[in-house]
């Protein structure tokens, strides 16, 4: 079995080949060359043929026919072409969608998970209750040009009259698509199946291309992505992709139908925390924005941090969090004044990279800054649901808890998964995990891995044609294990005890000790060892199992090693600068961050 | 990968400049192919579709909306001003009826059943698009727009404020390393773009703001600056649309820096002159840099540049600028292009090349930290 | 939110003016010095008494100081030999015009008794008189033996009316530390300290409940509670029905308000259309929704549970003073599927409302929710320091507690002597 995977990304088209040897799959070999979307060529296909023509120059087979195109192998025994090819895209800015819905918190929210798991940028939501004028919220639609609107809108039963209203907002406004001309813009209807008749009324006029999926949310109670992120989907293929030059022709080639990037990211995710059983928090970090997956509970989530990047959003990272927040993580000497032109110079060209020790620590604690407000984000959109009726009993009187709470639980995460050029990049491993650590404050027993060659598209898309495949290649190839971070939940007190532990290989001690409140220490513990790591937390410290109880898992090794953390959560750094820098010093030193 | 392309800003002494002059939604054009403009003609005109205001009726006149529309007084298609009854509810014998009256000028549009909301259209808003520099028709595109083009002197700075405008090119200061402060701007500088050296200071902004000054091309800006200009401080570098009253722009970065000797030197030739100068940029997929154009005349020079962003090669001797920290802002040509990867003081591993500054000290930096100067 | 500040006032007046009130009508008891005259009576030979007890040698009396008038203190000094005595009889006369009474002291109009005070005892406080009336006292020691002669006072004496009651001293203390504790918190507030107020899930669920409501397409009701705008509670809930009315006019839900007095239902009504008007909706605003059902409770009750059986509304609130019908009302409404908030300071009903309801405001949330609602420096600032009045007053229960405690297992030490001062400066 070979297989070549594609992923268009706006500036490059990554390719990757995969082998089955010996009864597993196994990522061999990869290529890369700039993406031909835009004008002169104007036609992906040409750089999809490039980068697969540096595989084939690379692992020897010839995959790429003179016409240009992809051989396919009529049988195993043929030396030359693939079995399978499967690609996503990104190119021209990904899939980009306006949402709508009746309350914004139930199902206008509803409708931008789906949105968002099917891998779009969402422009905006309109909502009957999102403090807007009808008339500045028909200006906002007739503002922005997405390539798809999904609308969704009362129960199944429920109201008809406010999602009619919102779709009498929209076809006035007639939002203009981004490709111009002739293009009908995809609607997709999700709501109140009563609706349906005068919704297709209302759209019956020119402009649109109407599509009715079932309602996405049919109760309160109850959230029914899955038709409407089909339908997404297939819209995506129809309409936007067939506007896009030369996808008519990769979609001919291809064996699976071509994703939009970040939903084959979401879908390898949710594969994995099935197949594992796991919590995973998933993140990659660009120059412009951030994604962030999540699934707790075999609840997937995800959202696109716009304007929370590394080149042309830095300088917004450091105006969101402010250049305190940002500077606490800075162990050296820097002039503010200094810094802020840097920042807005890197705005400006952003395709420079840190030359020296000092600008790396800089563009590390700002990116500290961007995962930790991401993910902020994150933790106020991944939540249950809301507007659900509560059952309750006497015993609730004094802790009545609110529905619609976060999914996202630090203490459940078993798995963090970091991509991006600013994670995957850095100079050491270390100093991916420390970014991670300082960024997302996991709590107990957390993995950290990095995805190497941000593999984990190629892979999405493969898990729908073939999971083994894809899991094998995911967790042999795809992640680079760094270790492990043992963190106590709970306020620790500087210069105490916090928790003692134990690291046993088939009973030999390997490592042992103590940690004081607000220390750090690496175990070094390399890539495929195994170990039983017990913990013994203080009174008030939580490894899990409770305040004060002891914790035993199996850790394994990795990269950079278990990263034990002994300065509590949430995360405090002490407020006076000098102290401070003295405390970031000692971490970095601990971890070995910075040789 | 053996040859990569490296961003370049474009600083040439004369080229032909072409620019396309389009309208937001099609329209009437007012000029043909061969017709000489200046700047401010205008070249194309339309009317945006009007905004739309919807009253919901129904809720007004107290009946469900399914029984409205006997009630109506106004049918779609009608002309509607302020004030205007849309529509009476029966009332009691005849008596007590109440009216709905329309809170918005324009044209009825539409009347649902379903919602009782009546959407009225506001009158068009006219929409013009003017030439931008002064040159020669060349091109007209059927109910959109026109091709402008001239020979120009063309100048690609590499972040600004503030959209388009055009005046008489001046200068302040003597050298392209001076500072431009507060004492170099005078009233005689009402409406013109004024050229400084180094940084442009906040006095130096503030004055010209007072005085009038239609654009500010210099080297450098403090951010501190950028923020008290614009009131905020600005996280993506999506700019042109503020409304500030000046265009700014420059040509290196922010921060102490000197204008491009040459940059400041054929800006200089051309005192006097008019120039048009756009500040928007746009740091995203689709660059867009900041740019000023003094027209020329007709005659051409063979060469023809429509604007967005240039690339070029890199060989030894290519005159460079380098753009990051620690030698940032500083000229040189490359000096050396060594095919392997080498290990930067940041502990990162990348392709670098040696430049020899203009102060003949030579220097080793990442290829991704330097960025073409020149033609 | 100016009528829940003057709600918040109004408790607090209610509260102090009353028990100022009570303190101006109760007489007070001072504990007399008492004088031990054994040894010092003259006897016979067989050691008995034997004619009656002489009178006492003299007698004043004088105004009560720091009062609210018509308390007057008589004191006597007892002559020897008083032993077979058993108590003394006061007795005071009115002032009379000259040439009035009969056959007494100039002025002095017939004699009342006011005071039975036992033999050991020197002094009595006179109370209950008219104020700034003036009154003569007369004093006789009895005996099974006959009654001394009379003591009168020389003069007239008055229980002046005072402008301030020194027995309440302490409480007047205590009220400007609660009002300076308010005050502090109210400018810090201003100041935009930040307060930290409990989250409320209850209140938080607000948007949950109407955005159900809106969702659905049903609409919400809310039940004031079922007494008069005289109660509190009513008074609260309404606070709670403008913030309600406020987001379901934000999402343009429909409101409905059954009440069981007309009076409320006025309230209702002018709670509902300013929150109408404050979103912007004005138009939507419809009086017939909020309407007077009857003033029985069960009436009303059947009412409402007939109601929302039949239009089955998507959130139901609660929030007022509830009796027998607040099981009735949740059941149904947690039957029909609702979203239930409900909130009453009504101690026996809360239970029912907890295990029914979603969330329940309880008793002391449910009034401070218009200071969490509105989230108004000067309202939040109140709240805060309305709490540290009560932590001093908790400090001080569980001080008395102690005290007390401490007294009842060592009689002897200080401990007791503590307690009765406490005792005295909380006052009788």
């Amino acid at each position: 079995m070979r297989i070549v995977a594609t992923d268009c990304g706006s500036t490059t088209t990554k390719a990757i080949l995969i082998e089955e040897k010996d009864g597993v799959f196994r990522q061999t070999f990869r290529g890369e060359a700039p993406t031909t979307v835009e004008e002169p060529f104007a036609d992906v296909t040409l750089g999809v043929a490039n980068s697969v023509t540096e595989l084939q120059e690379l692992s020897g087979y010839r995959l790429i026919a003179d016409d240009g195109t992809i051989i396919r192998r009529k049988s195993a025994a043929d030396a030359d072409g693939c079995d399978l090819y499967i690609s996503t895209s990104s190119a021209g800015g990904g899939l980009q969608m306006m949402v709508a819905g009746v309350v914004r918190e139930m199902t206008a929210e509803s409708a931008k998970r789906a949105a968002l798991g099917a891998g779009a940028i969402v422009m905006d939501t309109i909502a009957s209750n999102d403090r807007r004028k009808p008339h500045e919220q028909i200006q906002r639609i007739r503002e922005l040009r997405p390539d798809m609107v999904l609308v969704s809108g009362g129960t199944d039963g429920g109201d008809t009259k406010k999602v009619i209203e919102i779709a009498e907002l929209i076809a006035p406004a007639r939002p203009r698509p981004r490709f111009g001309g002739e293009y009908k813009l995809p609607l997709i209807f999700a709501g109140n199946k009563e609706a349906r008749q005068t919704i297709e009324r209302v759209f019956s006029g020119e402009g649109f291309a109407l599509s009715v999926v079932d309602n996405l949310r049919p109760t309160l109670e109850r959230e029914n992505l899955g038709p409407a992120r089909e339908r997404i989907h297939d819209v995506f293929l129809e309409h936007v992709m067939a506007h896009a030059p030369g996808y008519d022709k990769l979609m001919t080639w291809a064996n699976a139908p071509i994703m939009p990037t970040p939903g084959a990211v979401g879908d390898i995710l949710q594969t994995i925390a099935k197949g594992r059983g796991i919590n995973v928090v998933g993140v990659d970090i660009g120059g412009a924005t951030t994604d962030m997956f999540s699934v707790f509970g075999g609840v997937f989530n995800r959202t696109v941090s716009a304007n929370l990047g590394m080149s042309y959003s830095i300088s917004n990272v450091c105006a969101e969090a402010g250049m305190d927040s940002v500077l606490r993580w800075v162990h050296l000497d820097m002039d503010e004044r200094e810094l802020r032109n840097r920042v807005k110079n890197k705005m400006i060209r952003p395709t420079t990279i840190p030359q020296t020790l000092e600008a790396l620590v800089f563009e590390q604690a700002v990116s500290r800054e961007a995962l930790r407000l991401a993910y902020i984000q994150h933790k106020s959109f991944a939540t249950t649901l809301k507007g659900v009726q509560q059952q309750r009993t006497v015993g609730d009187a004094f802790s009545q808890k609110e529905a619609g709470g976060s999914l996202v639980d630090n203490m459940a995460l078993d798995l963090m998964v970091a991509s991006g050029g600013v994670l995957s990049h850095a100079p050491r491993m270390e100093q991916t995990a420390l970014m991670m650590i300082d960024a997302f404050e996991p709590e107990g027993f957390t993995e950290i891995a990095k995805d190497s060659i941000f593999m984990m598209p190629h892979l999405g898309v493969l898990a729908s044609v073939n999971p083994r495949a894809a899991m094998e290649v995911f967790e042999k190839d795809c992640l680079v294990v760094l270790g492990w971070c043992i963190a106590p939940r709970g306020e620790v007190r500087a210069g105490r005890p916090a928790f003692d532990f134990t690291l046993r290989r088939t009973n030999e001690v390997v490592a042992q000790g103590q940690l004081i409140g607000g220390e750090m220490r690496l175990v070094r513990f390399g890539h495929g060892e195994v170990g039983m790591l017990e913990v013994r937390p203080e009174r008030g410290l939580d490894m899990g199992a409770g305040p004060g109880k002891p914790v035993t898992r199996e850790v394994r090794g990795g990269a950079v090693g278990i990263v034990l953390d002994a300065r509590g959560r949430p995360l405090k750094l002490p407020t006076s600068a000098v102290e401070r820098r003295a405390c970031v010093e000692k971490w970095l030193k601990a971890l070995e961050v910075y040789e | 990968m053996a040859k990569a392309y490296t961003p370049g800003l474009k600083v040439t002494a004369r080229t032909t400049y072409r620019v396309r002059r389009l309208l937001p939604v099609s329209g009437d054009v007012r000029v043909k192919v061969g017709d000489g403009v200046s700047a401010e003609t205008v070249v194309a005109e339309t009317f945006l579709e009007g905004d739309v205001f919807p009253i919901k009726v129904a809720g007004m006149l107290s009946v469900n909306p399914s029984e409205l529309m006997p009630l109506m007084l106004k049918r779609a298609g009608d002309t509607v001003q302020v004030g205007d009854a849309l529509a009476r509810s029966k009332g009691i014998f005849g008596m007590m009826k109440t009216e709905a009256k329309s809170t918005a000028a324009g044209t009825l549009e539409s009347i649902s059943e379903s919602t009782g909301m009546v959407i009225i259209r506001g009158a068009k808003t006219p929409v013009q698009v003017r030439a931008y520099v002064a040159g020669k028709i060349i091109e007209v595109i059927a109910n959109e727009g026109v091709v402008v083009e001239t020979d120009a002197l063309f100048v690609q700075g590499i972040f600004g404020v503030g959209g388009e405008t055009w005046g008489t090119l001046m200068v302040a200061g003597k050298s392209h390393t001076e500072d431009l402060l507060e004492e170099h701007i005078d009233a005689s500088m009402k409406g013109a773009i004024v050229v400084g050296g180094a940084r442009m200071t906040a006095g130096g902004i503030r004055r010209a703001r007072e005085v009038g000054v239609a654009a500010l091309i210099c080297g450098g800006i403090d951010d501190a600056d950028l923020r008290d200009v614009l009131g905020y401080d600005l996280g993506v570098a999506v700019t042109g649309s503020e409304k500030i009253g000046i265009t700014l722009l420059v040509t290196e970065g922010f921060g102490d820096i000197a204008m491009a000797k040459r940059t400041f030197q054929l800006l200089l030739a051309h005192v006097g002159k008019m120039a048009s100068v756009n500040g928007a940029t746009q740091i995203r997929a689709g660059v867009m840099r900041p740019e000023i154009a003094v027209p020329l005349g007709e005659a051409s020079s063979g060469e023809i540049f429509t604007g967005g962003a240039t690339a070029g090669i890199l060989d030894i001797g290519t005159p460079v600028r380098i753009i990051r920290d620690p030698h940032f802002g500083l000229l040189g040509s490359v000096s050396a292009l060594p095919e392997q990867p080498a290990v930067l003081g940041s502990g990162s591993k990348a392709r670098v090349l040696e430049v020899a500054l203009e102060s003949g000290q030579r220097v080793i930096v990442p290829r991704a930290n330097v960025e073409l100067v020149g033609d | 939110m100016i009528s829940s500040t003057l709600i918040l006032c109004v408790i607090s007046l209610d509260s102090s003016g009353a028990s100022v009130v009570g303190l101006a009508n109760t007489s007070i008891t001072v504990a007399g010095s008492k004088a031990d005259l054994r040894g010092k009576i003259p006897l016979n030979e067989l050691g008995q008494e034997i004619s009656a007890p002489p009178a006492a040698i003299s007698i004043s009396a004088e105004d009560v100081a720091w009062d609210a008038g018509g308390v007057i203190k008589v004191s006597w000094q007892p002559a020897a030999g008083t032993t077979s005595a058993t108590k003394w009889i006061v007795e005071r006369s009115e002032v009379l015009a000259a040439g009035q009474g009969a056959g007494q002291g100039a002025g002095q109009g017939p004699w009342t008794l006011v005071a039975e005070v036992p033999i050991a005892e020197t002094n009595a406080v006179v109370s209950k008189l008219s104020p700034d009336a003036s009154f003569f006292f007369r004093v006789t020691a009895v005996s099974p033996n006959g009654s001394s002669a009379v003591t009168t006072t020389k003069s007239a004496a008055t229980g002046h009316w005072n402008f301030f009651i020194g027995a309440k001293l302490p409480l007047f203390c205590a009220i400007l530390l609660v009002s300076a504790c308010v005050i502090y918190f109210i400018l810090a507030a201003r100041r935009g300290r930040p307060m930290k107020v409990r989250r409320i899930a209850a209140l938080e669920a607000i948007t949950d409940a109407v955005g159900r409501a809106t969702e659905m397409g049903r609409s919400i009701l809310f039940v004031p509670g079922i007494q008069d705008m005289d109660n509190i509670q009513t008074v609260a809930g309404l606070t709670v029905l403008g913030n309600v009315s406020r987001t379901a006019a934000e999402y343009d839900a429909a409101i409905e308000v059954p009440t069981s007095r007309s009076l409320v239902m006025e309230a209702a009504r002018e709670a509902v259309q300013a929150s109408y008007l404050a979103a912007g909706r004005a138009d939507a605003y419809n009086a017939d929704a909020i309407r007077y059902i009857t003033d029985e409770q069960f009436g009303f009750v059947a009412y409402v549970s007939g109601r929302m059986v039949r239009e089955k509304p998507a959130a139901c609130f609660y929030m007022g003073c509830f009796f027998a019908e607040s099981l009735i009302l949740a059941e149904t409404g947690n039957s029909i599927g609702a979203i239930q908030i409900a909130g009453t300071a009504e101690s026996s009903q809360l239970p029912f409302f907890v295990a029914a309801c979603d969330y329940t405001l309880i008793g002391e949330e449910f009034m401070a929710a218009s200071a969490y609602l509105s989230g108004e420096p000067d309202q939040i600032g109140s709240l805060k320091g309305q709490d540290v009045a009560k932590a001093i007053a908790a400090i001080i229960i569980i001080l008395g507690v102690v005290l007390a405690t401490g007294a009842a297992i060592a009689p002897q030490g200080a401990m007791p002597a503590a307690l009765e001062w406490l005792k005295g400066v909380l006052g009788s």
